[in-house]
């Protein structure tokens, strides 16, 4: 086994392109378009906070439920992959609470430097979460 | 600081690298199911419209298994008191089948949605 230790990588012909081999040696794929982009573990009570984050420079309250994540580099368009999760934060309820990518009149969804989410209550009114989950996945510009 | 500059990246007898505690996605997918019109995607080759927020996205290449994982999430219109999922119908080597809805307290309805997302980790064949 041989190992490379090295601070970066960047691609020879293209510095945006490392191809790398398949688990099972039958195809190959790009590196760069598999990577998670963005992370975020958000306090979405009180002060709204970033407990933990990746390309994340700051948090937006927009209100009850509804969370901006502002990205550190952007995206290279606004047609990423975006993940929501909300925590379940009464257990004796039997209806579940909805997170989604929010989608209103007024306010885009996603930019190419910002995922707009919305977190809901077991009535599925925008409600405040104490763990707001956000993960993107595209390319960075 | 140190910079590898290469093209592809193997390990020594020409298989996966490894890269130190990290994972890559082998699939993701913006759609719009209205228009049926994808934004963007990665390892996708064709998508099938199975009805009215039914979606089943087809692979480039392969995952090695079906036991891969799977997550999807949807846009919704807030400005009522609607809940909103997108969840697996049913997953395959080559491809994914996602049901988008949206519910109250009472009932719960499949539907096409303006941003369906979806992506998976796993290993590829």
């Amino acid at each position: 086994m041989s190992t490379i230790l090295v601070d970066n990588l960047t691609g020879k012909t293209s510095a945006g392109s490392i191809t790398v081999t398949s688990e099972g040696g039958a195809a190959t794929q790009s590196l760069q378009q598999g990577l998670i982009k963005v992370w975020a573990s958000i306090k979405g009570t009180g002060t709204v906070s970033t407990r933990d984050s990746v390309n994340q420079s700051s948090v937006t309250d927009h209100g009850t439920g509804a969370y901006s994540s502002n990205f550190t580099s952007a995206m290279s368009n606004d047609d990423f992959v975006g993940s929501i999760s909300n925590t379940l934060d009464d257990g004796v309820n039997s209806n579940g609470q909805s997170s989604c990518i929010e989608n209103n009149s007024t306010d885009p969804e996603f930019t190419t430097t910002t995922a707009r989410v919305v977190t809901e209550n077991t009535a599925y009114n925008n409600n405040d979460s104490p763990y707001v989950g956000i993960t993107v996945i595209g390319d960075l510009a | 600081m140190s910079t590898l500059k290469a093209d592809t990246i193997q390990n020594t007898s020409g298989g996966a690298v490894t890269l130190t505690k990290q994972s890559a996605a082998k699939f993701w997918i913006n759609i719009n199911q209205i228009t049926f019109v994808v934004a963007d995607s990665f390892n996708n080759s064709s998508n099938t419209d199975d009805g009215a927020g039914l979606t089943t996205c087809s692979f480039v290449s392969s995952m090695n298994n079906s036991d891969y994982n799977f997550s999807a999430n949807r846009s919704g219109n807030t400005g009522n008191t609607n809940g909103f999922l997108a969840e697996r119908t049913s997953q395959t080597t080559s491809s994914i089948s996602v049901s988008s809805k949206f519910f109250d307290t009472s009932s719960i309805s499949v539907a096409d949605t303006s941003a369906l997302c979806a992506s998976t980790h796993g290993d590829l064949a």
